[in-house]
């Protein structure tokens, strides 16, 4: 039937290809990293990849703080997505921020970033040789995390 | 008057292959789906008009039985063909739809969408539209016996069959395609393309009963 097809499709897409895609995801990032070009979206999207299912979930979640026939319906779904990022996401963001004006306030970053390519170079390589297991990292963060903050 | 025995046939077999012709009628609604797009249908275009005749030809004694209920004058149905050249060419069009349309055509062109949607890849373009027409195509037979079961029976059967239509659509179709848009969300997000409409899609595509009781209490 047509609706197993969509289904069968969906299952595909999110819980088959996309995690797979996210080793190319992890490869470009790296690869931008080395020539010192913006590479966190490629990062990031290597985590959605592998949490497809789980931003699905997200949504669902979302959309169902109301009934299926409740005209508010879309409005408290909407709603409840700007509540999840402004105390959700936000904290979590801001807690990185913190980790990194600690780093910077150190000069960390400035030796790695200015003057000092080795740092790079050594980074980049080191990453190369363990994007397998940058991968597998990844995938114990989400498995880790589907059993919610503890 | 009393109407000849032919004249009784041919319209008998017309009411008989009305199923076999809402076949039909689906495999071009999925060529026009492609057309159109494959994940989204133009309002008025080919496939919405299509899918309407589908509709009509699967609930056409119903269809019928609205005008007779009106005081207009139907003729009315047999239990079948009483001759058999007209009997003949029923079975030959029933085996020419089942056997060579739903049983070897209408794979062919699925294969042919899954071919297009390589080369839509090949070209820059989401495979998707090509993938979902294909599916539409490969389950045209089950989607008929699907739309038979929504048959209300009732003078209003083809409005009852369009309202279950929109339902399954809204409430079983919409909310899978859901998983596609975080998908597409995620690929877009990689290529650094906006990501908002395909979350507010998703979000959307979970809630659509939800939003018609939204527009009808809008205007209500």
């Amino acid at each position: 039937m047509f609706e197993n097809g969509i289904l069968n499709l969906t299952n595909w897409a999110g819980n088959v290809i996309m995690p797979t895609l996210a080793g190319l995801f992890i490869a470009g990032a790296i690869y931008r990293f080395s020539k010192s070009l913006p590479y966190s979206h490629l990062s990031w999207a290597a985590m959605a990849a592998l949490m497809c299912s789980g931003l699905l979930r997200v949504l669902e979640a979302f959309a169902q703080q109301a009934g299926a026939n409740d005209p508010d319906r879309y409005w408290i779904s909407l709603l409840t997505l700007v509540n999840w990022v402004g105390n959700v996401l936000l904290p979590i963001y801001g807690a990185l921020q913190v980790a990194i004006m600690v780093a910077h306030f150190a000069g960390l970053l400035e030796r790695m970033n200015i003057g000092e390519a080795w740092v790079r170079n050594l980074v980049t390589a080191m990453a190369c040789f363990s994007v397998s297991g940058l991968l597998r990292l990844g995938e114990f963060w989400i498995a880790n995390g589907t059993a919610g903050v503890r | 008057m009393t109407i000849p025995q032919l004249l009784v046939d041919l319209l008998q077999l017309l009411f008989d292959l009305a199923v076999p012709g809402a076949i039909c009628t689906m495999v071009l609604a999925g060529v026009a789906l492609r057309q159109e797009g494959g994940v989204n249908f133009e309002a008025g275009g080919r496939f919405q008009r299509w899918m309407l005749w589908s509709v009509i030809l699967l609930t056409l004694p119903q269809f019928l039985a609205w005008f007779a209920a009106q005081g207009i004058s139907v003729p009315p149905q047999t239990a079948g063909v009483s001759g058999p050249w007209l009997m003949g060419m029923e079975t030959t069009f029933k085996s020419f739809v089942t056997d060579v349309v739903v049983g070897r055509l209408v794979p062919v062109l699925a294969a042919f969408f899954v071919l297009k949607a390589a080369l839509d890849t090949a070209q820059g373009q989401s495979p998707l539209g090509s993938v979902v027409s294909a599916m539409f195509l490969l389950t045209v037979s089950t989607s008929v016996r699907l739309m038979q079961g929504w048959n209300s029976g009732s003078t209003f059967g083809t409005t009852d069959m369009l309202a279950s239509l929109w339902n399954f659509l809204a409430g079983t179709i919409l909310p899978e395609a859901a998983g596609l848009a975080v998908v597409g969300a995620v690929i877009s997000y990689s290529r650094q393309r906006p990501v908002m409409p395909l979350v507010a899609s998703a979000l959307a595509f979970l809630s659509v009963s939800a939003l018609w009781k939204l527009v009808q209490a809008m205007v209500g």
